[in-house]
């Protein structure tokens, strides 16, 4: 059985805190509601996530990648 | 912070600051809640409006307004350019100021008003509102209302919350960046808007100055997940070409849902305004002073329901025939101009421009100026000059 805590052993959405200006476009467009944007500092929840990746495009500064699962 | 309230506002922009105004203006207990350290900051936006319509809400004051505009000119991706006849009377706001005076006048009002307050979730009684969950400079706290104002932006969950369908499709939100930038030689009387594919795919791009050689220079796209680069990757590309070497003061980035409003704006207790209302004008993106109607109108109705002691959905649905009534066929009709544009072939587009560019057009009437640009495109044509006879 593989233990949850690997790195990357199940895909996920990755904020980069150097590209990221806390505007909440992505907020807006998440189906499961799992972005949770505070003062200075956005927030995936990763369990709610369901990868849909609508996110991605609608980031303005290209701050959201997904992180692809480690096969 | 009390524990009950009249109305709850969640977000202290223009439009929720010119709820909780109505609100308490209306004799209502009134709680205005900002999650943000600052009211006014970040700035969202490119920051111009309407003179006479921001009029309507608030007295002038050059502390406010940073440039007043008289004209508009369209560029192609060429450079070349019309600049049209005059239309509205426009100022470029310096929004950190404004919207904390509209909040001011909010308090002024009687409104009770708290930054650091950040909603985390609505209190549900079956299908309606009752409240709203915060956190209060780290407390968590409720707040029971008889109606809750939600005017938390663009990035807006409170209708979710509420349980209204209020999530864009990507093909109706644009995606947006700016820059504030210094030393600028643009004319400061005149709003430049950039319409061309290599601009601002879906969008346009524009340089709005800001007195003093400064000017937001900014651009709205629309959301492609096959696009390869990103609004401020373009916006880069757009700033070299034009003001290669200036400095930038400020970076402003953020999405605008630009889908027509949500189907419903209004639930048992709850309502939805500005662009958590997905307010803003579905062809420019515009949301202060459309914004700011919403939550003059929301509050109104808020107020009259509170008296009668029916806050229902049906009662509070009177608020979104106020704005259909306001808005509802202009926005229609601003939609449809938008899709016959983005049908329009690049090079078309830029060639119109470049004709226009030709005409004298500012010794002649806009509707005449759109006639001879748009006289190859009878589709566009239709669309377009109603608009201007004000139909």
């Amino acid at each position: 059985m593989p233990t949850t805590t690997s790195v990357a052993a199940r895909a996920f959405v990755a904020v980069d805190y150097d590209h990221c200006s806390y505007c909440g476009a992505c907020v807006a467009v998440c189906p499961p509601d799992c972005i949770t944007l505070h003062d200075a500092t956005l927030i995936v929840d990763t369990n709610a996530c369901t990868l849909c990746r609508r996110c991605i495009p609608a980031c303005p500064t290209g701050a959201l990648t997904m992180v692809e699962a480690v096969a | 912070m009390k524990d009950r309230y009249d109305v709850v506002v969640v977000g202290a922009g223009p439009a929720g600051s010119i709820a909780a105004r109505t609100a308490a203006e209306a004799g209502l207990e009134t709680l205005l809640i900002e999650k943000r350290q600052e009211i006014g900051s970040p700035v969202r936006c490119g920051e111009a409006v309407g003179r006479d319509t921001v009029e309507k809400f608030i007295a002038r004051d050059p502390k406010w307004i940073a440039a007043e505009i008289d004209c508009f000119s369209i560029y192609n991706a060429q450079g070349d350019h019309v600049v049209l006849p005059p239309l509205e009377r426009t100022l470029v706001l310096e929004r950190k100021i404004f919207d904390r005076e509209l909040a001011h006048s909010a308090a002024k009002a009687g409104a009770e008003v708290a930054v650091k307050a950040r909603a985390t979730g609505m209190i549900r009684n079956g299908g309606g509102v009752e409240g709203v969950r915060m956190v209060v400079q780290g407390e968590p706290r409720d707040a029971r209302a008889t109606v809750v104002i939600g005017a938390d932006g663009t990035e807006s969950q409170t209708p979710r919350w509420a349980g209204l369908k209020s999530i864009p499709q990507l093909k109706n939100y644009y995606t947006a960046a700016q820059y504030l930038m210094t030393d600028i030689d643009v004319n400061p009387r005149i709003c430049q808007y950039h319409i061309g594919w290599t601009i601002a795919p879906g969008g346009y791009g524009w340089v709005f100055p800001k007195g003093d050689k400064q000017a937001n220079v900014g651009l709205v796209m629309w959301v492609d997940p096959k696009e390869t680069k990103t609004a401020i990757e373009y916006l880069n590309e757009f700033v070299a070409a034009r003001f290669p070497g200036k400095s930038i003061l400020a970076q402003v980035v953020g999405g605008i849902p630009i889908t027509n409003v949500l189907p419903e704006m209004v639930t048992d207790g709850y309502m939805a305004v500005g662009d958590a209302a997905h307010q803003s004008d579905p062809l420019t993106a515009g949301g202060i002073t459309n914004g700011m109607y919403g939550g003059m109108f929301a509050a109104q109705v808020a107020a009259e329901g509170i008296k009668k002691g029916d806050v229902s959905k049906k009662f509070l649905k009177k608020y979104e025939q106020m704005w259909d009534a306001e808005f509802g066929k202009l926005y229609r009709r601003l939609l449809r101009i938008r899709h016959a544009v983005l049908n329009v072939p690049d090079d078309r587009l830029g060639k119109m421009i470049a004709e226009a560019a030709k005409l004298d057009a500012r010794k002649m009437s806009l509707k005449d100026v759109v006639m001879i640009v748009l006289k190859s495109h009878p589709k566009l044509l239709l669309e377009v000059v109603p608009y201007f006879l004000g139909q």
